[in-house]
């Protein structure tokens, strides 16, 4: 087996089989590190814990409910507005954060009380959101507060409000990835099945593992409209709680996320016989195969080639002109779940970028299966990194740019490294075939941008050359390019708008 | 199997392995029928054999099966050489390969686990 061992991590013996480096001729009988495990006392984790997972990533992208921590303020605000999970009711769900705001006479006492109370505070306060979830922390369950009984006796008192209750406190598992599980399963049990929806379309989907990253979910939903289908809903982002309700009633279940949604999607296989299709919404080639197959699916194929054949004409030379210069660009691929093996083949084929090394901060064995097996020999692959680690692959392999969060693009920045946000993205949508070309350009922008060459340098101490202007990032990128062929190939630079979403929500279709 | 053949496997294991995602659902059972069933239906379409796709789940695996085909006669232009007894072969020995990589040699812990 081929595992890595950090030299920061020697006193962690227990971390030696988290990392592995795949070698020539490895595959996933023999390189594959140990996964979805209880960080290891002394490893500093970047993981967020399953209240976060089950309420900041699940649970708050539904657009039209008012979300209540039952906690402490500080869980609720966890994370949360680092998010950009956008929608198109003004960003309800993203302007208004609420908490019941436990204190310690709470702890003593009980919170029950203070629950209904904020309950019905919240509801008078927007009277147009008659929907609420309302999510339990590590505070409110280990006083043991009943937070079914307190939201039952609230909709029996206001028969037009509708209440979703999760139980997931920060401790109910390793990682996010434990309240991925148990808000999938919780709103399955509670909610599918109790709205009869209007089918408008003989092709009706949900759309899972979606969560309307600076519009996502609109860009992908706007080519299943141009194909006839209809989207039921979507699980979660920019969805709607009542269409979530009626979830059953679909034909079909595509999955983007499997890493977080995997679970409703399997449910709702058993209980409903719904079949669940894969797709990748990343990459001109995966996401065309992926609309030729829910169109097969639909015997719609015509119409998703229609839709493949005038995006990638669109889009094609301008993601031709960011590959030109991104090859052989080294890629640490460090994003929480989904993307590393979204992305960990398509990025190196379509852009020509070299992943070194990728890692998961809550994936499961089965998500570094699927990285794994899509990324190139040579590749360091990580599970559950510390901090220190993550400092010293930089430093070892010496990328070009790293795809991470916040918290350790920050720390990249430190080595002078750059980092684009694979979470909340920089400049995304990044699904679909302009978001790809926008990637590019992130990535482009990040590699070559001035001021990373200029701040290499101690102006206390390093001799400056005042003599040469300044060097753009063109100029950078360009030295070494073959500009004719760029041309005769009608390559271009990215000629989007800014906003390349909010005109999909004023479409007919 | 020689190793020309072999190395046939290896190109279309290859492949599944960097675009396709259907070889990873989380279970171990599942994983059986949805290598049984895509590359059944794949290897059904290569040999232009009839392909039941009457049920819902019937037509997912076949709307797999439909790309994987496609992907396969476009990257591998070997294939539209062989017969179609030795397409059988071809893909026998491959359903057997990948089997084996995401099943009954896999590393994963949480695939013999009884619940999603």
């Amino acid at each position: 087996m081929p595992y890595h061992t950090f030299k920061c991590s020697k006193c962690i013996p227990e971390r030696t089989k988290h990392a592995v480096i795949k070698g020539h001729g490895e595959d996933l009988t023999s390189c594959l590190p140990l996964g979805y495990l209880n960080t290891i006392p002394g490893s500093i984790s970047e993981r967020g814990c399953a209240f976060c997972g089950a309420k900041h990533v699940i649970g708050t992208p539904m657009k039209d409910v008012i979300h209540l921590c039952h906690g402490p303020v500080g869980c609720t605000y966890d994370t949360w507005q680092t998010k950009r999970y956008i929608s198109d009711n003004d960003n309800f769900q993203f302007k208004y954060t609420f908490a019941t705001d436990m204190k310690e006479k709470h702890i003593v006492f009980g919170s029950e009380k203070l629950l209904k109370e904020s309950i019905t505070e919240a509801f008078k306060a927007f009277p147009e959101i008659n929907r609420m979830a309302i999510y339990q922390t590590c505070a409110s369950a280990l006083i043991g507060d009943d937070m079914d009984a307190v939201a039952q006796e609230v909709m029996n008192e206001m028969p037009d409000v509708d209440i979703f209750v999760c139980n997931s406190p920060g401790f109910a598992g390793p990682s996010q990835s434990g309240g991925h599980h148990k808000i999938n399963i919780a709103w399955v049990n509670q909610k599918v099945g109790t709205v009869e929806p209007k089918i408008t379309s003989d092709y009706v989907i949900n759309y899972v593992g979606e969560y309307n990253i600076q519009g996502d979910q609109e860009v992908m939903t706007d080519y299943f409209k141009r194909m006839g289908i209809q989207v039921l809903s979507t699980f979660t982002g920019n969805g709607s709680y009542d269409d979530l309700r009626s979830m059953h009633k679909a034909d079909l279940n595509v999955l983007e996320c499997a890493r977080s949604a995997e679970y409703i999607c399997n449910e709702l296989r058993e209980r409903y016989g719904t079949p669940r299709m894969d797709i990748d919404g990343f990459g001109f080639k995966p996401l065309s195969e992926s609309l030729l197959k829910v169109g097969l699916f639909f015997g719609l194929e015509e119409k998703a080639q229609k839709i493949i054949d005038e995006e990638t004409a669109r889009w094609k030379p301008e993601l031709d002109w960011y590959a030109r210069r991104l090859k052989g660009v080294k890629v640490c691929l460090w994003p929480g779940g989904s993307k590393l093996w979204h992305w960990a083949n398509v990025i190196h084929e379509e852009m020509g970028v070299e992943v070194v090394s990728l890692y998961t901060k809550f994936g499961h064995q089965g998500d570094m299966e699927k990285g794994i097996a899509r990324c190139g020999e040579g590749a360091l692959a990580i599970d559950d990194p510390n901090e220190l680690e993550g400092i010293e692959a930089m430093m070892e392999l010496q990328p070009d740019v790293i795809f991470t969060g916040v918290r350790p693009g920050e720390v990249a920045k430190k080595l002078r490294v750059q980092y684009l946000n694979a979470h909340a993205y920089h400049n995304g949508p990044y699904k679909g075939y302009e978001g790809w070309v926008r990637f590019a350009r992130d990535i482009y922008n990040a590699v070559y941008s001035p001021i990373h060459q200029l701040s290499g340098f101690d102006i206390s101490k390093d001799e400056i050359d005042m003599d040469n202007g300044f060097v753009t990032k063109n100029i950078i990128s360009d030295a070494e390019i073959d500009r004719e062929a760029s041309i005769a190939n009608n390559e271009r630079e990215y000629t989007g708008k800014y906003d390349c979403v909010t005109h999909l929500r004023e479409k007919t279709y | 199997m020689d190793e020309i053949q072999n190395e046939k496997v290896e190109q279309l294991v290859n492949y599944i392995m960097k675009w396709s995602l259907w070889q990873f659902n989380s279970r171990e059972w599942d994983r059986e029928k949805q290598n049984e069933e895509i590359l059944k239906k794949t290897m059904q379409i290569l040999c232009d054999e009839p392909v039941d796709n009457g049920t819902p789940e019937a037509r997912y695996y076949w709307s797999e099966a439909m790309i994987l085909s496609s992907d396969f006669k476009t990257n591998f232009e070997w294939i539209s050489q062989m017969k179609k007894t030795e397409i059988k072969k071809l893909m026998e020995d491959l359903k057997n390969r990948i089997d084996y990589l995401t099943i009954t040699g896999s590393l994963n812990a949480e695939l013999k686990v009884k619940r999603y």
